[in-house]
């Protein structure tokens, strides 16, 4: 949907939808793709005039959407990519000052931003730090040079290590991304990353299982035979060895992919998974907007999805199971006098042991975790 | 008012299928402007959707067609079109039985092939005059010459005068037509017989009920005259009686030599049996026509309802197909495995795809068959003989005293070349070979006697993969014979699972056994927990395998905008477990139903 069809939509529904909570920014550019990435990216050189006029259009969209007064309670912001770093200073001060004139981009505002080790420096941390800036996401996913080659990624183990530091120097929320069940990626190279990551002290890491994805370079070289394919119970080994290291070191897994000190959770991520309304604004970005009766998902393009209210309810469950907190028992509850069969689901996944009750709580249990689609899938076919 | 005979001529187009039957066919309702070019559909005798797709022809059809000859006459043709598989080789003989002549039409690029030579025996043996045609002329690749010399060598048919012809040209027709008239005798009779007539297919009409398709042979047939079926013994009144042209146009009588339709207002199709002899039960004939016979189920296979919902239109649908096809039965039966469904007769495999896919198609249905199987005969120590038909019911081994099953005739047709590939696949399958003929220097004739339980597995496939696609192959059914079977089952998780269970000769249970869990084991997706799957004939395991337990199936990454692409993963898991049935707590692909069919991959 074009952008005044959006503000069409935004002052038809003002009232009759919920107001955004979270927002979006896609930076859709990137030195250089990974073999991995199927993301609406494109590889271009960082002084491109492309860019620049693609920044000045999202600062309009964002000047624009201020003054509709929808950004008006936002409580996270994530600039994502793409490599939002890899455009470089001037045009990251320019969105970010946008959006503090255009929202409360105050303290309590987490605003995440992700950041490529080769192209973070010094005075990029220090000037988007100072503009509001209050949490890094640096793209690292593995400290073996050996792996980042497979993977197509363009910096060394000891760049990601500088570009740590150097993060350091201004932030504390810190967070990594590390892949397991890499082609070629050893147990050990695994497990040294992840002690090199708590080696850092770094307070946030995300451990992905790489997937596969059509079109992307990797699936080119495994159909061809010349990279061999994953394995999936690799992959839970080290998905298993990850949380047992991470656990003894005072993390804790609040989603399947996600470990954090206490305090560090990503909040912007956890509001994807509870039903959070979201704006996304840029070239790949999807906003979500409901109300009691239909949740709507759209991007530029136009809606992609609209959700019925059961739809939404077993959304919300499924999505629910994907965080160490699940959902309430009382809520399943609620939702079983509107979705029949809802409480015996969960009774048969509890007897799977896939679920488990907790405090009055129904939480994933490891194989719920590991085995996530066989989980959410149930809970999907609950959808009259 | 009756016809003369003598202006009557009744054939047939006989052919191997694929041969171009049915586009002749249509060339020459189209040519006696019986049907117009614009009403033409492409071949109008095949009148079902499947029948069209596939090429073949199922049911008999008989159409009218007056052709002004080159002799200013005008000749009333009763085309006849057989079908062209040899499951249904029996009412290929009674539509050939209703005529005086046939018209054997051999592909000028291909020659002639196994079923060629099954129907132009049948034609011979039915006295028939023959007249050879060669088809598909326009073809480049076409070899009149070499085909010519096929039929003369290989079936002793005079083929000089063959008719040249193209059925999608339309080139050679007109000679046809001409060769018809003067080849063919017309209709022998007597006209102030009583009435004997030849139902060679019969059809149900929801209205109507049963619509006979009937050749006059002594006798005449009015409307209004109440009449007997010589071997159900059932009488009706011929409510309406009349000629297809192809369109129903009613008449006041039949008389000899006619062929035409006649409605019995019979609700039972059971009473109408291709084959049987209509007389009048007043001053009826005494004796029937030759040639009756039972039609005999000979493959059997569990059709169940994916969603067990589905059991009631199932049954609906199976009752429906039946009024129409008196070859197909079922019984009722009940698997652990797979709940409610029926045990299914049919004439042979081809009969089974199209019965199984009328129903997905035409009823809606989402179904899961099993391994096909034939009929056993299991002579119990007690005396009785039991005719088994699923391998369910095969009783305890200590009650069987012996076992036995029906073998074929089976006639392969083969360039030389492939002699020893056929030889190693028949031999596999228990085939003992008989005698060889060349029927040409490019045509061995191979003649084998086989179980059919061999040849209901996958054998046809195997056969033109073998011989990269130049075998045809044709059978009959032969007699019972003893022979060493047992019965194989396979267990998940320690339980057996009916539905898997087939009967195998004991020398071969553990080699099928073997491939069997090996392909399972492909077949079935890695579950939740570790899944065994176990070949066993009784307490004896012979082969096992292991599913291993999944361990992981999750894709990580979920935001904003991932979810919807992972509600897509979801629905699509969704849909795929739809295939699935579950057993026990196993989750069991389709597929896995049919794997005891691929054993030789």
């Amino acid at each position: 949907m074009d952008d005044q069809m959006v503000m069409d939509d935004q002052m038809l529904d003002q009232d009759q939808f919920q107001s955004y909570r979270a927002l979006y920014v896609h930076i859709p550019f990137c030195k250089k793709r990974c073999a991995y990435c199927d993301f609406t990216t494109e590889a271009i050189e960082s002084g491109d005039p492309r860019i620049e006029s693609y920044m000045d259009s999202l600062i309009m969209k964002i000047r624009r959407y201020s003054r509709q007064e929808i950004l008006g309670q936002l409580e996270t912001v994530y600039i994502g990519g793409g490599t939002p770093s890899h455009i470089g200073n001037k045009e990251l001060s320019r969105l970010i000052y946008t959006l503090s004139l255009s929202m409360h981009l105050t303290p309590e505002v987490e605003c995440t931003m992700e950041a490529n080790p080769e192209s973070l420096t010094l005075p990029m941390v220090k000037d988007i730090f100072a503009l509001g800036v209050t949490r890094l996401s640096m793209g690292v996913q593995s400290f073996d040079n050996e792996v980042l080659q497979t993977l197509g990624r363009i910096h060394s183990a000891s760049q990601a290590v500088e570009a740590i530091k150097t993060a350091q120097v201004r932030f504390d929320n810190i967070s990594i991304d590390l892949m397991c069940g890499i082609p070629g990626q050893s147990h050990q190279s695994f497990v040294d990353s992840v002690s090199k990551a708590l080696a850092l002290e770094i307070p946030h890491i995300s451990i992905y299982p790489l997937s596969i994805e059509e079109e992307t370079p990797f699936e080119k070289r495994i159909s061809q035979g010349l990279t061999e394919d994953i394995d999936p119970d690799t992959q839970a080994s080290m998905m298993q060895e990850a949380e047992e290291l991470l656990f003894a070191a005072g993390y804790h897994r609040y989603e399947v992919a996600s470990y954090a000190r206490p305090g560090h959770e990503c909040r912007h991520n956890k509001a994807y998974w509870t039903g959070v309304p979201y704006l996304g604004i840029g070239r790949g970005a999807v906003s979500m907007k409901q109300n009691d009766h239909q949740r709507i998902r759209f991007n530029e393009e136009g809606v992609i999805e609209t959700l019925n209210r059961p739809q939404m309810l077993v959304e919300d469950l499924f999505l629910g199971m994907r965080m160490s907190e699940g959902v309430s028992k009382e809520y399943v509850e609620r939702i079983d006098r509107e979705i029949e069969g809802t409480l015996d689901t969960f009774e048969s996944l509890i007897d799977d042991n896939l679920v488990y009750e907790d405090a009055g709580r129904l939480k994933p249990t490891e194989k719920g975790w590991l085995l996530g689609n066989v989980l959410y899938g149930r809970i999907y076919s609950l959808e009259p | 008012m009756a016809l003369d005979p003598h202006y009557i001529r009744n054939f047939s187009i006989i052919a191997h299928i694929d041969h171009g039957k049915s586009t002749l066919s249509d060339r020459i309702l189209e040519m006696t402007d019986t049907v117009s070019k614009r009403d033409m559909k492409e071949q109008v005798l095949d009148s079902m959707d499947i029948e069209r797709e596939r090429g073949i022809t199922i049911k008999s059809q008989a159409v009218r067609v007056d052709y002004k000859a080159d002799d200013g006459q005008t000749y009333h043709f009763n085309l006849i079109d057989t079908p062209g598989h040899v499951d249904f080789t029996y009412e290929v003989s009674r539509s050939l039985a209703a005529c005086e002549g046939a018209v054997l039409v051999v592909d000028a690029t291909q020659g002639v092939e196994a079923q060629t030579v099954a129907n132009a025996m049948m034609a011979m043996n039915a006295n028939l005059e023959i007249i050879p045609l060669i088809n598909k002329i326009d073809l480049p690749a076409a070899d009149p010459e070499r085909v010519r010399a096929e039929i003369e060598d290989g079936l002793a048919i005079p083929a000089d005068d063959a008719v040249l012809a193209s059925g999608k040209t339309g080139v050679g027709v007109h000679d046809l037509l001409e060769a018809v008239v003067y080849t063919i005798t017309p209709p022998e009779g007597d006209a102030t017989a009583p009435l004997r007539a030849l139902i060679f297919d019969s059809y149900f009409d929801a209205y109507r009920g049963v619509v006979a398709l009937i050749r006059i042979f002594d006798g005449a047939i009015h409307k209004g005259d109440t009449i007997k079926m010589m071997a159900t013994g059932a009488t009706a009144l011929a409510e309406e009686v009349g000629v297809r042209r192809p369109t129903e146009i009613p008449t006041d009588e039949l008389g000899v030599g006619e062929v035409g339709y006649l409605v019995t207002g019979l609700k039972d199709p059971a009473h109408v049996k291709v084959g049987d002899t209509i007389t009048l039960v007043r001053g009826g004939c005494e004796e029937p026509l030759p040639g009756y016979r039972d039609v005999k189920s000979m493959v059997f296979t569990g059709l169940f309802p994916i969603d067990g919902d589905q059991y009631e239109d199932l049954k609906d649908a199976l009752e429906k197909l039946a009024l129409n096809d008196p070859a197909l039965i079922y019984e009722p039966e009940t698997s652990h495995a797979l709940g409610f469904g029926f045990r299914v007769g049919f004439l042979g495999l081809l009969h089974m795809e199209v019965i199984k896919e009328r129903l997905e198609r035409e009823f809606n249905l989402d179904l899961l068959a099993t391994a096909p199987s034939v009929e056993y005969h299991v002579y119990k120590t007690n005396g009785e003989m039991l005719s088994l038909h699923s391998p369910q019911d095969m009783p305890d081994a200590s009650e069987i005293e012996h076992i036995e099953e029906p073998y074929l005739k089976a006639k392969i047709l083969i360039p030389p070349d492939y002699v020893g590939a056929v030889m190693e696949l028949t031999v596999s399958r228990r085939g003992e070979f008989k005698t060889m003929n060349y029927l040409s220097t490019k045509t061995v004739e191979m003649l084998w006697e086989m179980p059919l339980s061999e040849l209901i597995m996958d054998y046809f496939d195997q056969l033109k993969s073998r011989t990269k696609g130049y075998a045809s192959l044709d059978y009959d059914f032969d007699d019972y014979k003893p022979s060493k079977l047992v019965k194989l089952d396979i267990l998940l998780s320690g339980k057996p699972i009916d539905a898997l269970s087939f009967i195998v000769h004991s020398d071969k249970a553990y080699e099928r056994g073997r491939v069997l869990c090996e392909k399972l084991k492909e077949i079935i997706p890695r579950q939740q927990f570790e899944v065994p799957i176990q070949a066993a004939v009784g307490s004896r395991v012979l082969s096992r395998q292991t599913v291993r337990a999944l361990r992981k199936d999750v894709l990580a990454k979920c935001y904003g905008g991932d979810i919807s692409r992972k509600r897509k993963l979801l629905e699509k898991q969704k849909k795929g477990k739809k295939r699935m049935k579950s057993i026990g707590n196993v989750e069991v692909p389709q597929e896995a139903f049919m794997a005891i069919l691929k054993v030789d991959e």
